[in-house]
């Protein structure tokens, strides 16, 4: 078995060499204390145990950057272990022997005895910024390596030669072992040996973390040293790590090597570290380690971390300063960045057998790890400045408080409710998705989503540790669940009512305040018959109507706007591929929708008798007669049909001269000539009907036929003081609605010449029109708005309106008698606008204009 | 008029329900503080607090003098094209009459 | 008020009972309140009708409706009744 092109039979034949642990250096740390106790026998590791899963970790997370790391070019199969490496094998033995050479053997150092207990190889991994060294100072790359191992041995011999027992190389876990054997695994790695060992210029002592979780272990960033730990030590922790293959790779077995073989020298390691056991938290004790050879992942995973369990460690993201709860509280001080020089491994033997391109090339992979490196170290900055047990901590506070403000407020809506309101929250469901419909879901995605951000990265998760930080995350959900749980078990009344008492418990929030008294609420019909006889003799009747209407009005509204409310949520209009259910729920809304539709026609109290003993008469005029009930007619014009509409227009024209925008605009005295303008309030109202309703009704009589028109001007001129609404503005509006559109109606049926069809309606109009203009006509002269004393602001248009719709559908003697009865007025005007600005001028002027042209005159021949 | 009664409509059921009758309409607002306010109702809530459109608002000052009978009240009036009240200062709110 | 005695041990009783009567509701400020009780709420809102208000017990205003706000922490009813 030479897989890896080792010379297979050495080590192994000869037994285990208690000083070289070799490749198995996870449990090696007790290769020595195995020999002293003349143990010696080869401890069977199992790689399943041994192995972290570092390599599936490395597989999921770091495929992004293998290119970075190993270039862009296919790999090929051309692995040349024996060749290559063979050539140098004779340098590699006599490194190792001479490495062998200059080791203390480890039984005779004083120290080790008294640390083996603790002694584990993951000693570094306390020191703050600990870093285990896979590399050799970069600048080596550089220069020749021919050149270079002779510096390499040298100085590794010098510091060697110092006291030696205080300098040690570190132990390297098995992940480090993996994570070289992957940085390597084009080369062999028998070259790395000696490069390995050498150490940084003693002035700038270096110590090493090895970057467990990042997918490019072996490209290590160096570190400050850790201020309490003496240079000496940190010379020491910082040595070369490289680690050594398995001469076997089947070889599950720790394999210490043999110093003959010159393969490995990481005995010394051991040795060399003795305070750093020492100092090693008790708690962290490996006493279970320290008395067996074997390293089981978890031990491994504790020592490595020992501030935390095993767990979490294992999906945790790369700590490159691990350990550093108690040990270090200066925290890891990276300042020195000098992993931008980091290459890999030294291999100058392999360099040998490279032509100047292949080595340009490498050098050029090795630069880019270089800056990978670097990448690495910005990103480690703040690792482990927060243990696992940290963040799941915060996590969970975190998660309460989530809990806690969604589930405080759980009432019959459940948490989802009270999100509801909550603007961001709904941002977020549209941006992840519809809320969870079933309790089996986690919480919310609140919750779904914190959790899934704590749960590790996507992929980082440690096969070999299925129950570690996911078990948190589980936990956590459990804890959620059970929470809200709790919450849906509170009382689902907003209250605690305590039966005859004025005070109760109850939970109020912003919108419905706390009350303090429990009133019951009795059904209003419970009220009236009770309270009959309180009932008070209202002192005042126009209160009490008024309070009435303005009740009317609000169930007005009321309905109104459950209606607009219903019409919002239409279904989308059935077809032939319409499924059943939805036609069927077609039919329910529109079922709805008229039940509304009746409802709102019933709270318009169109058709209520009139109450004669009211003050106000008619409730739909009294609705009518206040602002809201004005505004209200726009939005129910749009709910109603033509029927309802031509309903509501004749309940108006019956009752014009109730109507408040008439009664109150008319004058007092019908025989009283003088003009007069109507108080501000009034003429606010009349401004805000001729705003609010007319349109609605223009709308209607625009598309109304003859025979409605001539019905409409029938009632008026049959119920209603027709002399007194011409005086009104309103009442003015409305005729001439009337007028102009039977006009309109005249023109377009002339237009088509069908007269016949309709002549016995248009006797009908011509008679109306007739006994309008008789009773207009002496009333002419009175119907100007008194503000024509005041030109300015003179508000007649409509008047002119009026004058001009008239006008058109006179006959000749009529227009005589027209132009007779308002002569005086338009002259007025014209004489007036002269004063006046051109631009009021030109206005007025344009008004009288109407009237003028409809009998074919103009302001311009008076103005001559 | 008598069936409208009857209806679960609104009628003056609690007493907010009054202030609601009083929606666009003028009502008169009496403030602590020896602060009164008359103007048009557009909108209010649970808490009473107020939105008032083409408010008056007028202000007792009561300068006391040693003797006690004797109160100069000093009145001062402002008027604001929108105001919001804030609920807490309300004492009371009564629908006024139109003009 | 034949059951009178079993609602007077009940407030709320109390104060549905009342609905529609004279009563008088004072002010912590001192200012006084009569007119009837058209309806009081869970904050003791108060809605009275015809209402005097009167100020160091001079009549100051009246009004056809008021709307006195509860939460003021201040209103005492007495029901003349």
């Amino acid at each position: 078995m030479s897989f890896f092109g080792f010379d297979t039979s050495l080590p192994k034949d000869r037994g285990h060499n208690p000083k070289a642990p070799g490749f198995s250096l996870a449990p090696d740390p007790f290769a020595g204390l195995s020999s002293r106790t003349g143990g010696g026998e080869k401890e069977v590791l199992d790689f399943e145990d041994t192995y972290d899963g570092l390599g599936d970790q490395l597989d999921e997370t770091g495929d992004a950057f293998n290119d970075d790391t190993f270039g862009e070019e296919p790999v090929g199969k051309d692995f040349d272990f024996s060749g290559q490496t063979s050539k140098i094998s004779g340098t590699m033995q006599e490194e190792q022997a001479f490495f062998d050479a200059r080791q203390p053997p480890p039984k005779m150092s004083p120290q080790k005895l008294a640390a083996k207990p603790v002694r584990s190889g993951y000693e570094g991994y306390k020191q703050a910024d600990y870093i285990p060294s896979l590399e050799v100072n970069a600048s080596l790359w550089g220069m020749p390596s021919k050149a270079k191992s002779p510096d390499l041995s040298a100085s590794h011999r010098q510091q060697s030669s110092g006291p030696s027992v205080q300098i040690g190389r570190k132990m390297m876990s098995l992940e480090e072992v993996e994570a070289a054997m992957r940085s390597q695994s084009q080369k062999p790695a028998a070259v790395q040996q000696s490069a390995a060992q050498h150490l940084p210029p003693p002035s700038q002592p270096i110590s090493q973390a090895f970057p467990q979780g990042l997918s490019l272990p072996g490209y290590p960033t160096f570190s400050a040293p850790s201020p309490q730990v003496d240079t000496t030590q940190q010379r020491a922790s910082g040595g070369p790590q490289m680690l050594q293959r398995p001469t076997k790779a089947s070889d599950q077995q720790v394999l210490p090597h043999n110093g003959a073989q010159g393969v490995q020298a990481q005995t010394p390691q051991i040795l060399q570290r003795p305070s750093q056991s020492q100092a090693q938290p008790p708690t962290l004790t490996p006493g279970p380690q320290a008395s067996s050879n074997r390293a089981s992942p978890q031990s491994i995973q504790i020592l490595q971390n020992p501030n935390r369990v095993p767990g979490p460690a294992a999906v945790q993201p790369p700590q490159v300063a691990e350990g550093v709860g108690g040990m270090a509280p200066t925290g890891p001080t990276h300042g020195r960045g000098l992993s931008g020089q980091v290459p890999i491994v030294t291999r100058p033997e392999q360099l040998l057998g490279l032509s100047e391109d292949e080595r340009a090339a490498f050098l050029l992979e090795d630069a880019r790890r270089a800056k990978r490196n670097h990448k690495i170290y910005l990103l480690s900055k703040d690792n482990g400045l927060m243990t696992p047990q940290d963040k799941n901590f915060i996590t969970r506070i975190q998660l309460q408080q989530l809990v806690t403000a969604t589930g405080n407020v759980i009432d019959e809506h459940g948490p989802e409710a009270a999100l509801n309101e909550d603007f961001y929250y709904q941002v977020h469901a549209q941006i992840r998705g519809p809320p969870r419909q079933n309790p089996h879901q986690p919480l919310s995605q609140f919750a779904q989503t914190y959790l899934f951000q704590t749960g590790g990265r996507p992929g980082n998760a440690n096969r070999r540790h299925p129950r570690g930080g996911e078990n948190h995350v589980q936990r956590m959900e459990q804890q959620v669940q059970r929470a809200v749980e709790a919450a849906k078990l509170k009382p689902k009344n907003k209250q605690l009512v305590i039966e005859g008492s004025l005070g109760k418990i109850s939970f109020s929030n912003a919108k419905t305040p706390k009350p303090l008294l429990n009133i019951k609420r009795p059904e209003s019909r419970d009220l009236r018959s009770q309270s009959g006889t309180h009932v008070p003799t209202r002192s005042n009747d126009s209160v009490a109507t008024r309070r009435q209407t303005l009740k009317d009005i609000e169930r007005l509204y009321m309905t109104l706007m459950a209606m607009e409310d219903h019409e919002r949520r239409m279904p989308p209009p059935p077809n032939e591929e319409t499924p059943a259910d939805l036609i069927q729920e077609h039919i329910e809304w529109r079922q709805k929708m008229q039940e509304l539709n009746q409802s709102l026609w019933n709270d318009l109290k169109v058709m209520e008798p009139i109450d004669p003993n009211s003050p106000i008469g008619h409730p739909f005029m009294a609705i009518l007669s206040l602002p809201k009930g004005k505004k209200v007619i726009p939005r129910v014009f749009r709910h109603i049909d033509d029927q309802q509409r031509i309903t509501i227009l004749t309940m108006i024209c019956l009752y014009l001269d109730q109507l408040d925008v008439v009664r109150l605009a008319a004058p007092a005295d019908p025989n009283d000539t003088t003009a007069t303008l109507p108080p501000p309030a009034v003429r606010d109202s009349v401004e805000l009907f001729s705003q609010a309703v007319m349109p609605s009704l223009f709308g209607y009589v625009n598309d109304a036929p003859l025979q409605i028109v001539v019905g409409l001007l029938g009632l008026l001129l049959d119920r209603v003081n027709t002399a007194l609404i011409l005086r009104t503005k309103v009442g003015l509006a409305i005729l001439t609605m009337l007028v102009s559109r039977a006009e309109l109606i005249k023109q377009a049926t002339s237009a088509q010449s069908t007269q016949g069809i309709n002549e016995r309606e248009w006797q009908q109009w011509n008679a109306l029109y007739n006994q309008l203009f008789d009773k207009a006509e002496p009333v002419l002269p009175y119907i100007f708005p008194p503000s024509t004393n005041h030109p300015s602001d003179a508000d007649d248009v409509h008047v002119w309106q009026f004058l001009a719709a008239m006008a058109v559908g006179a006959n000749e003697d009529q227009q005589r008698r027209l132009v007779v009865a308002v002569k005086d007025c338009v002259n007025d005007t014209v004489e007036q606008s002269k004063a006046l600005p051109p631009e009021i001028a030109g206005r007025r002027l344009g008004n009288v204009n109407l009237f003028m042209r409809a009998i074919g005159l103009d302001v311009d021949l008076l103005q001559r | 008029m008598a069936d409208a009664d009857n209806d679960a409509a609104p009628t003056v059921q609690e007493p907010l329900d009054l202030v609601r009758l009083s929606l666009d309409e003028i009502v008169f607002v009496k403030l602590r503080g020896d602060r009164e306010l008359k103007g048009r109702l557009h909108a209010y809530d649970s808490h009473c607090n107020l939105v008032l459109g083409d408010v008056e608002e007028t202000i007792y000052t009561y300068d006391e003098d040693e003797e006690e009978e004797q109160q100069d009240v000093r009145i001062m009036k402002k008027q604001s094209e929108m105001l919001f009240v804030r609920g807490d200062s309300v004492v009371l709110i009564s629908p006024q009459p139109s003009s | 008020m034949e059951n009178g005695a079993a609602d007077a041990k009940d407030p709320s009783g109390f104060l549905s009972e009342i609905l529609g009567a004279p009563v008088t509701v004072k002010l912590n400020s001192g200012v006084v309140y009569k007119g009837e009780l058209q309806s009081v709420d869970g904050y003791m809102n108060i809605a009275l009708e015809d209402t005097k208000e009167y100020v160091d017990g001079k009549l100051r205003r009246n009004y056809g409706d008021a709307f006195v706000r509860g939460n003021n922490g201040n209103i005492p009813i007495s029901s003349s009744l």
